[in-house]
């Protein structure tokens, strides 16, 4: 075996020295955090107020303090006993204050009529919406409206949000977590069990090795601590990223690959693992299904080293490094985010990460596990609430049983809820997605086919960015095209400002976060509490009460509506319904699949009351009323005795202090004979009298726990997983791929997988890339592009670009492109460039493209650039501000604006989810004033694709 | 006694998350354009990139307060240097004296383009002062926000002795290992 390490690498991956530094480099924690408290303190005396509260910025949940006098939000302070972050904040949190102060907040509801901006009440506002929800309902059915929710709403938001439009009767219904995570749900869960996170940000602090998989230092910037931590105790870093992003460069061993090509990668070092016998053979014979199906097709000669290094462009030694340094630092975690997810087949990548943790015997292990960063504060709560179109919450589906479960939890009648949709058919029906529902509403206009009657006439779009979605332009053209468009947002959201049309927009100001209050679930499935910290300024209003004061509206036309939405809180108004009634009488009691049962609002608050009692460690408390319990008491945590379980799929400790096992999901025996069943200690999914443990509403399990049982039963996680399109993972080229040479060899998915319908649209993808081969167009688009955060700005920057500080940090929407590449095309930096791809000719007559500053930076290599994509107020090089409500004391303009970077996305929808690709696209870079230029110069090729495109009727 | 910063750069800790210049900016209320602590990058989008937080040092023996031709500028028995903004005419010596670019100007002062200055205070004193009922400025306990917040503990602020003690602990724990792979081959 060749392979070459450095002393540095060895010295590291050697466990002596691993003990030896880690004793010495144990940091003395400062006594400026005891000096900081004592301000505190004297603070407290002084009359301001600290309120514990959560940070919006991402999803690690990081606490903050925030001072407030005479109900005014004047600064933050450290919240230095919470346990994820010690009071550590990156600058989202360290100027949260100022989203909820900010100069450009939406006062008042506002309407548009005639092509201007007109003040109107709440009571019109609702009024308005209620009528045309009517109207539409009436004319065309329940399926003419699409429901945006949101992630960054509370659980009990995201749980109404989903109910609300359970009740109104259709499934179209999405949120952030279809373009985010959602092949994670779909890669995670179809291996193990479950598709969050398995451990979470502290729980990183014990590991040897951290493989990224995405950009944590400007994502999650607070998780840094916990990594640090790691690499304090001797852990070796290694990052996978095309860029040398500023996590790689605090790396170890950095592993620049392309784009798209994460499978391969994955199994190259996969492959070199195998080879060397270095797999868990115990851990995979005990805990696991299906290795040999994996080895057969891992260990094809298109896998080893040699040739990933010819498809991902990683030197085979380095392959080879990050697979000996991952075998031999051990437990193992891998971290990943949008990088892999993003991708026409990001099931497939996700699944690939699981399989060498499975490979490697890193599952269900301390310091180990798949650590998917989610992006959005709430994201998972929102995700395990399903504001999904294939779900009803708690991921029980649309299947019959389901909707009789959760009507059992409503307290209404499975008849009538059944008649408030246009037919049984459709109760059964995936809706549409995020990424395709300007499908949905264009398909009149462009002749397109939808497996539903009618188009989409309302869109309803609840605390989403526009600036995340793909194909961007047609998204514009379905604001443009329905009859009426609602945007619920503390600030002017882009899709109240991005289509040009002179009526029919309503925009309702929501109050931020900090100014309501609920429960929030971060990526590591803890559960904090959010306090509020100020009252709703100006005339926003809370997320709930806007909901229930619209279906209280509804219930003119529909009556009984009301009185049925919240048969479990007794018949309350509006303002008078709390987050934790939601909670304690509906979630608690139906979300019983992930074990969402034992988290009363009384024990987290209980918990937020008592953080100093918990460690950093692992997260657990010792002593105190809280005494055992794991802070936020992460699903499952089963009744109100359980502690949670941080680390999913531990069968080495016992259920009642936080075990878990792989789940029994898909039988217990696989299609080929084996047995799908634990090998340690094995168990079936629990029935109780008959009724299938996640039926049993009122369940706590508490006997079964007693005797160390799972309720999900004691499986086998799975490197086969026949239900999916690819049971094993392979290596797959995106639709528009640069390598030419590959996409044969590698296709992407054969039209027929995605059936005659995809969630209510036609998906092709084969077509795509045969026609995109045929036109032969690498000259004409020759680099790749990919897409990513900036650490100042959030999701779509609807707030973030509001707020002055931040906008003050990073006013530049910006393309990163590398000093050889611009040389090439006469850009220097600070130029304004065009980028342009092939995207929307499948539809349009020019190609699309973004006009934004250059970055020069050899942080990307030569064929590369990277745009950040929360950007808006600019559509392909025009600025729209002023189509922002302007009114006497109102400036709802963003502070800083730029071009959305996803209307140059490629096309391509993961089969098992419909993600979007937003990671791996082509593109070209020319300076702005040759755009024309470039256009006429390349005329032809482009009405080539455009003719291939028709050809292959890639749009149907 | 005396208080200081120390910017671990043997580690290359920092990830630029900038969470110390936002809470500087929200704790102290600058103006746009007034930075008291700024992360700098050298060697960006290479091997061997380092981002360095810059802030005022407060020097045992400060180049600006030397240069000052208003003596507005002073050092506190606790070692944070301070700058009296009634004295200061906003000529900008003392940004020319200052190694680290600590010194700040508010566009659109009374000199020309310039204000007074602004530096770093140790969280002692915000952008403007609070005074009390009898016109004296109210100074806030020596606690900086910045060194509080960073995820990645790059900032170390305290006593001069304390964190001094600290950082050769972790530099020493680092040269540890060194010498310890010199055993190992």
């Amino acid at each position: 075996m060749k392979l070459k390490l450095t002393r540095r690498d060895f010295l590291k991956a050697s466990a002596i020295s691993l003990a030896v530094a880690g004793g010495l480099l144990k940091y003395a924690k400062g006594d400026i955090v005891r000096k900081a408290e004592e301000v505190q303190k004297k603070e407290q005396e002084k009359g301001y107020k600290l309120v514990k509260t959560i940070c919006t910025g991402c999803a690690v949940g990081c606490g903050m303090l925030a001072v407030v006098k005479d109900d005014q939000w004047l600064w933050i302070e450290p919240w230095t006993n919470n346990p994820i972050n010690r009071g550590k904040l990156c600058c989202k949190g360290a100027s949260a204050n100022y989203i909820v102060h900010s100069p450009r907040r939406l006062k008042y509801p506002m309407i548009k009529r005639n092509g201007k901006w007109e003040k109107i009440s709440w009571d019109e506002a609702l009024e308005i919406i209620a009528k045309k929800l009517h109207e539409v309902r009436q004319k065309y059915g329940p399926d003419a409206v699409f429901f945006a929710g949101s992630a960054k709403v509370s659980t009990e938001m995201a749980y109404l949000q989903r109910k609300f439009m359970a009740f109104w009767g259709s499934n179209n219904i999405d949120h952030q977590a279809r373009i985010c995570h959602s092949t994670t749900v779909a890669g995670l869960g179809n291996t193990w069990g479950y598709g969050a996170m398995t451990n979470n940000f502290n729980d990183m602090r014990h590991a040897k090795c951290i493989i990224f998989f995405s950009n944590p230092s400007e994502a999650h910037p607070v998780s840094f601590y916990h990594i640090y931590e790691a690499k304090k105790r001797g852990a070796i870093l290694i990052c996978c990223d095309p860029r040398f992003s500023r996590t790689a460069a605090v790396s170890d061993l950095h592993l620049q690959f392309r784009p798209g090509t994460d499978v391969a990668l994955v199994y190259g070092i996969c492959h070199e693992i195998i080879k060397n016998g270095w797999y868990d053979e115990e851990f995979i014979k005990q805990r696991t299904y299906g290795f040999e199906y994996f080895k057969q097709e891992v260990m094809k000669e298109d896998y080893s080293p040699e040739n990933v290094e010819k498809i991902t462009g990683v030197p085979a030694e380095k392959i080879r490094k990050a697979a000996y340094l991952l075998a031999h630092n051990k437990p193992a975690t891998l971290q990943y985010a949008m990088g892999a997810t993003q991708h026409p087949y990001g099931s497939q990548n996700i699944r690939s990460f699981a399989i060498l943790q499975l490979l490697l015997g890193n599952a269900g292990k301390v310091g180990g596990g798949v650590n998917a960063f989610r992006g959005h504060d709430n994201v998972q709560g929102a995700t395990d609430m399903c504001v999904l179109s294939h779900s009803l919450p708690a991921y029980y589906g649309l299947s019959e049983a389901a909707w009789k479960h959760w009507c059992k939890v409503w307290n209404v009648d499975y008849e009538w809820l059944k008649s408030r949709f246009s037919s049984e058919e459709m109760m059964h029906k995936k809706g549409f997605t995020m990424s395709r529902f300007a499908v949905g509403a264009t398909a009149e206009k462009y002749g397109w086919k939808l497996d539903q009657p009618c188009p989409i006439k309302v869109i309803i779009w609840w605390g989403h960015s526009t600036a995340s979605v793909g194909d961007l332009k047609l998204v514009k053209e379905a604001f443009e095209s329905v009859e009426l468009l609602v945007v619920v947002d503390p600030f002017v959201e882009t899709a109240a400002a991005l289509p040009d049309r002179k009526d029919g927009i309503i925009i309702l100001p929501a109050c931020t976060e900090y100014e309501s209050e609920g429960f929030v679930t971060n990526s590591g499935r803890q559960i904090q509490w959010r306090n509020r910290v100020v009252s709703p300024r100006f005339d926003s209003r809370e997320d709930m009460w806007i909901l229930f004061k619209l279906v209280e509206k509804l219930d003119k036309y529909e009556p009984g509506l009301y009185a049925k939405f919240t048969a479990n809180f007794g018949g309350k108004k509006p303002e008078e319904i709390r987050p934790e009634e939601v909670w304690d009488k509906e979630i608690m009691v139906g979300c019983i699949t992930i074990g969402m049962l034992g988290q009363k609002s009384w024990r987290i608050k209980r918990q937020q009351e008592y953080d100093y009692t918990f460690s950093e460690e692992d997260c657990r408390a010792y002593g105190g009323p809280c005494d055992g319990e794991y802070w936020g008491l992460p699903w499952p945590c089963w009744n109100e005795n359980h502690p949670g379980t941080p680390i999913l799929y531990r069968n080495d400790i016992p259920v009642w202090e936080g075990g878990h096992d792989f789940r029994v999901k898909w039988g217990t025996k696989a299609p080929d004979g084996q047995s799908l069943l634990s090998g340690v200690n094995p168990q079936d999914q629990i029935f109780i009298n008959g009724v299938k443990w996640c039926f049993a509403i009122g369940e706590t399990f508490e006997e079964f726990i007693k005797k160390n049982m799972v309720p999900s039963g004691r499986g086998r996680a799975r490197f086969y997983a026949w239900n999916m399109k690819d049971p094993v993972p392979k290596h797959r080229e995106p639709l528009y791929s640069p390598r030419l040479d590959l996409i044969d060899k590698y296709p992407i998915y054969e039209d027929e997988k995605y059936g005659d319908f995809h969630y209510r649209v036609r998906i092709k993808a084969r077509s795509w890339q045969i026609a995109w081969l045929n036109a032969k167009m690498t000259e004409v688009f020759p680099l790749i592009w990919t897409s990513g955060r900036q650490v100042e700005h959030m999701g779509g920057g609807a707030e973030t670009r509001s707020n002055p500080i931040l906008a003050e940090l990073q006013p530049h929407m910006y393309v990163e492109i590398n000093p050889k590449t611009a040389n090439e095309r006469g850009i220097k930096d600070g130029d304004m460039v065009a980028v342009i791809s092939p995207r929307s000719l499948e539809y349009d007559d020019t190609p699309a493209y973004i006009i934004v500053r250059a970055r020069v930076t050899p942080a990307v290599p030569e064929w590369l650039v990277f745009t950040p994509f929360h950007w808006a107020g600019q559509f392909q090089g025009t600025p729209y501000l002023d189509r922002f409500p302007v009114t006497d004391d109102m400036d709802t303009r963003p502070i800083v604006y730029g071009d959305s970077c996803n209307i140059i996305n490629p096309p391509g929808w993961d089969p098992e989810t419909q993600m979007q690709a937003t990671k791996s696209g082509i593109c070209n870079v020319v300076r702005a004033d040759k755009l024309q230029e470039f256009l006429s110069q390349y005329k032809s090729k482009i009405e080539q694709l455009k003719a291939e495109l028709r050809k292959m009727k890639v749009m149907e | 006694m005396a208080y200081k910063f120390l910017v671990d750069t043997h580690h290359n800790l920092c990830i630029k998350c900038k969470g110390c210049m936002a809470i500087c900016k929200n704790y102290n209320k600058t103006p746009k354009g007034v930075n008291r602590i700024q992360v700098v990058t050298i060697n960006e989008g290479q091997p061997g990139q380092l981002n360095i937080p810059l802030m005022c040092l407060h020097c045992n023996d400060p180049p600006c307060m030397k240069v000052c031709p208003m003596k507005a500028i002073y050092k506190r028995e606790d070692g944070i240097v301070l700058v009296d903004k009634d004295k200061c005419i906003g000529c900008g010596y003392c940004a020319f004296a200052c190694p680290f670019g600590a010194p700040q100007f508010p566009e659109g002062g009374a000199f020309g383009s310039k204000g007074k200055m602004d530096k770093c205070t140790y969280c002692v004193l915000p952008y403007e002062p609070e005074k009390d009922e009898n016109g004296n400025v109210i100074y806030r306990d020596p606690v900086p926000r910045c060194a509080l917040i960073c995820p990645c503990e790059t900032i170390l602020a305290g006593e001069m002795e304390e964190i001094t003690r600290k950082l050769r602990e972790r530099v020493g724990a680092l040269t540890a290992s060194k010498i310890e792979s010199l055993f190992l081959f």
